[in-house]
């Protein structure tokens, strides 16, 4: 009946699974314990907390069954996380202080890092999914990825600086031809009195003269209609 | 001589608090009158509900008149737990916020601090003195004949005394039992009785309920006015006896189990209801696992607001051995208080963003045994697997109610899924209604458990050997039983598997039986089979042949619980009644449904089913 002594609460948050024991656990409870958290530790879960705060282990024997858990739990690709801040239990868990993850809470472990949780997570679905990558063909197919958004996002990048510039010439021109027609409008204005009067013959219509400015145009003119004809 | 006496008024644990506006409102009206005739002086106790509401319905005048009678001393307002709970039964934090919510309540209303501590159901123990000394209290009012007994002595017992605990003291004045029976019965002996009490004018307590119904309460205080003043009584409040008086000595040990609990006589403390009533100690249990699950997971605000969600479930109500709605023996009243708890369990899941699965293997009844208990969003229950893997309380969260909260008078608990073998005979649903109810056929050894945990759910797995009893042979069965839980539904897999281990053939009935606390209302449709209402008075028991899916639901509750077979199963439904003080012979207190499946069980056979519950809302 010692054995019944421990008590274990499980609580199952998906890829977060957290065991707490409490109790004074002797070597009386060993086999049962390892029973208990060898069962509930085989079932699905990435992070496996264990919540030891609230028990005292009275053997050493407990430090040999946490590691044996551990290598399990690395097998299958999860991870084991001991939870607790009591001096007693840093005290017992000393030894191994470098070889257990060993955190205050499900929530402390959490911003410890999220790379390795990261990683955790991907090996775990990496084993779950079956498709699997070694590290090196990983990173250079992840610099390929890489590269193709870098070379994609440049050319997007200088084609918007060319549709910038163009559109910055458009803008210019546009603005140029309304100055022109501005001081065209202003000029028609000037003469307007004029041409009402009969003083200024409109030459704007003559369309074969407008582009005529000297002699040796206007014989170039002359010479290029009678070919025509 | 004039009969000296300190009358302590309080309201009736039958006070009809369906209606305690119109009760505050007498309590008003009687209260003027008192004050008016300014010749009684008395002391007062009102738990947090009725002060609440005497300050929402009395005049404004009335409270400055309450408030003068306090300052020129005609009447004292006395503390206590804010819904007058049994101190003893509930942790020290719950305990100090139940009287620091009291007190706050009486500052704010009366702007006075209570002197003395006060409980309606005068329970003591040693443990009390440190948290009321905590919460600033002078003196604590006491049975009498707890003193007595302290004192080891048979005469009459007045004054005040003191006890200390673990450094703290606390002065203790007694109630006298047999005057306040005499006074409130209108015993003519009770000058002779108040005499005896008298020496050196010290005056004696005499409590007296207020009438529950609050159209007398008005005419108690007439009464009251006109028996002090027609017998030259002369009154104090009790505060007088310990500020005027010296002490009468000092008790090494004080207990008392308290009054109108529905206690055995020789009880000694009240916790010994707890081990008398399976009912009430599991709405205890399932207190204290709620307050220690919050304590553990909340803080600051949070945990105070999840605090003040159990406090109703700590009234003395729940934890009282009677009936006609004064206690636990009414099946309203335990609804009542497990839909408190359930409401604070809903909250606390909110509160802790709580989602997924929990399975607790601890004491869970603090009996020195084992249970497991399994947790989703969605429902709760505790496995007893020590006790035949039996379901000793079974929540529906978004209702607010256990379902397991049927009543027994031999003082056996509820029980659900508690497997059972009746003979293969010919036999009538009132025969099988007998058996049942007997008991005698039940497995209820011990199985072994293991968790099995799945995606999305997990299976506690029981597994063990089962005594039986078929007639005249008797036997082992090796039976498994399996309970999946899924991750947030309100549903529950039972698959059960039963090898006849002996080498004789069993041809027996094997069912599993479900006693529900439902269909109290007593009224309309409540069973529906294979999408059809059938009739049923809840009187008579009956047998439904053969039932595919099988609900019964309460509409008052607004909770259903639906069992679907692989197999059409024959089903038996018949009521749980129990014994009254009343004429009427028999109080209803629940349902028995008890869906049985018949097995040749021949030599080394293995006999297998299974069945899916649903509990949802109707």
């Amino acid at each position: 009946m010692r054995a019944d002594l421990i008590d274990i609460q499980i609580e199952d948050f998906g890829n977060d699974v957290e065991i707490s024991l409490s109790g004074s656990l002797s070597k009386a409870q060993l086999s049962a314990v390892r029973e208990k958290l060898d069962s509930l530790m085989s079932g699905p879960g990435v992070f496996f907390f264990l919540n030891l705060e609230r028990a005292h282990f009275a053997v050493d024997e407990y430090l040999e069954m946490f590691l044996d858990l551990m290598n399990k739990t690395r097998e299958r690709n999860s991870t084991m996380v001991l939870l607790f801040r009591n001096e007693e239990l840093l005290e017992y868990f000393s030894r191994y202080k470098n070889i257990f993850e060993i955190h205050e809470s499900r929530e402390a472990y959490k911003s410890s890092g999220l790379s390795k949780q990261l990683k955790q997570v991907g090996v775990y679905y990496g084993k779950k999914t079956g498709l699997r990558l070694s590290p090196s063909v990983a990173i250079a197919a992840g610099v390929l990825i890489m590269g193709w958004l870098i070379t994609l996002f440049l050319i997007i990048a200088a084609q918007g600086k060319d549709i910038a510039d163009k559109q910055s010439q458009i803008m210019a021109l546009e603005s140029q031809r309304d100055r022109y027609v501005q001081e065209i409008d202003k000029l028609e204005s000037s003469i307007g009195p004029l041409k009402r009067l009969g003083v200024v013959e409109d030459t704007s219509q003559l369309n074969s003269f407008g582009a005529i400015r000297d002699w040796v145009s206007y014989l170039k003119h002359l010479e290029n209609t009678r070919r025509e004809e | 001589m004039k009969p000296v006496v300190s009358f302590l008024l309080q309201l009736s644990p039958q006070t009809a608090y369906g209606n305690l506006e119109s009760v505050a409102r007498n309590l008003s009206d009687g209260l003027e009158i008192l004050l008016n005739y300014r010749k009684v002086k008395c002391s007062i106790f009102m738990d947090g509900p009725t002060m609440e509401m005497l300050k929402k319905t009395a005049k404004p005048l009335s409270i400055g008149k309450i408030k003068a009678g306090v300052d020129e001393g005609l009447v004292e307002f006395l503390g206590g737990g804010f819904y007058d709970p049994m101190l003893p039964l509930f942790p020290k934090d719950l305990q100090i916020r139940q009287l620091k919510k009291h007190r706050s309540k009486l500052k704010s209303f009366l702007g006075l601090e209570p002197q003395g501590y006060f409980n309606s159901s005068l329970v003591w123990e040693m443990g009390m003195i440190s948290v009321l000394e905590e919460c600033a209290f002078d003196y604590a009012l006491v049975s009498e004949a707890a003193v007595r007994e302290a004192l080891g002595r048979n005469s009459p017992v007045s004054g005040w005394f003191t006890v200390e605990d673990q450094g703290s003291l606390m002065r203790v004045v007694p109630v006298s039992d047999e005057l306040s029976k005499a006074i409130g019965e209108d015993d003519l002996r009770w000058r002779e009785i108040a005499e005896s009490y008298n020496h050196e004018e010290k005056p004696v307590v005499v409590l007296l309920d207020l009438p529950p119904q609050a159209e007398e309460i008005v005419g108690f205080f007439e009464r009251l006015v006109d028996f002090v003043e027609t017998n030259e009584v002369q009154t104090w409040p009790v505060s007088y006896i310990v500020n005027q008086l010296q002490p009468e000595g000092a008790l090494s040990n004080l207990v008392s189990a308290g009054r109108k609990l529905g206690l055995p006589f020789a009880a000694n403390t009240c916790r010994e209801m707890l081990v008398q009533r399976p009912e009430i100690n599991t709405l205890q249990k399932d207190l204290l696992n709620l307050f220690h699950r919050g304590k553990g997971n909340l803080q600051g605000k949070d945990l105070e607001k999840f605090y003040e969600e159990l406090l109703p479930a700590m009234s003395p109500i729940f934890y009282r051995n009677l009936q006609d709605d004064e206690g636990m023996r009414s099946l309203k009243v335990r609804q009542w208080g497990f839909r408190y708890l359930q409401k604070a369990a809903h909250d606390l899941d909110s509160r802790m963003n709580f989602s997924g699965l929990r399975i607790d293997v601890s004491d869970f009844m603090l009996q020195g045994m084992k249970q497991i208990w399994v947790e989703n969003p969605e429902i709760s229950c505790l496995v007893d697997y020590n006790q035949g893997g039996i379901l000793r309380l079974l929540n529906h969260k978004t209702p607010a109610v256990n379902l397991v909260n049927a009543w027994h008078d031999d003082g056996g608990p509820a029980l659900f899924l508690a497997e059972c073998l009746l003979p293969n005979e010919d036999l009538t649903a009132e025969q099988i209604g007998v058996l049942l109810a007997g008991r005698d056929r039940l497995f209820l050894e011990h199985y072994d458990y293991q968790v099995k945990r799945e995606s999305g759910s997990a299976q506690v797995q029981l597994c063990g050997e089962q005594g039986y009893r078929v007639g005249e042979k008797q036997g082992v069965f090796l039976v498994k039983k399996e309970l999946l839980f899924d991750n947030g539904s309100p549903r529950i897999g039972v698959a059960y598997e039963v090898a006849n281990t002996t080498y004789q053939e069993n041809p027996c009935y094997f069912g599993t039986l479900m006693e529900l606390g439902l269909l109290e209302s007593g009224e309309g449709p409540c069973i529906v089979v294979d999408g059809s209402k059938v009739k049923w008075d809840r009187r008579e028991p009956f047998i439904y042949p053969d039932a595919k899916k099988f609900k019964v639901f309460d509409s008052s509750l607004d909770a259903a619980i639906e069992l679907e077979f692989e197999t059409p199963t024959p089903v038996f439904i018949g009521p749980i009644f129990s014994a009254s003080s009343a004429a009427a012979p028999q109080m209803f207190q629940g349902i028995r449904v008890y869906p049985f499946w018949k097995s040749s069980l021949a030599a080394s056979e293995k006999f297998e089913c299974k069945m899916n519950m649903t509990l949802s809302k109707r």
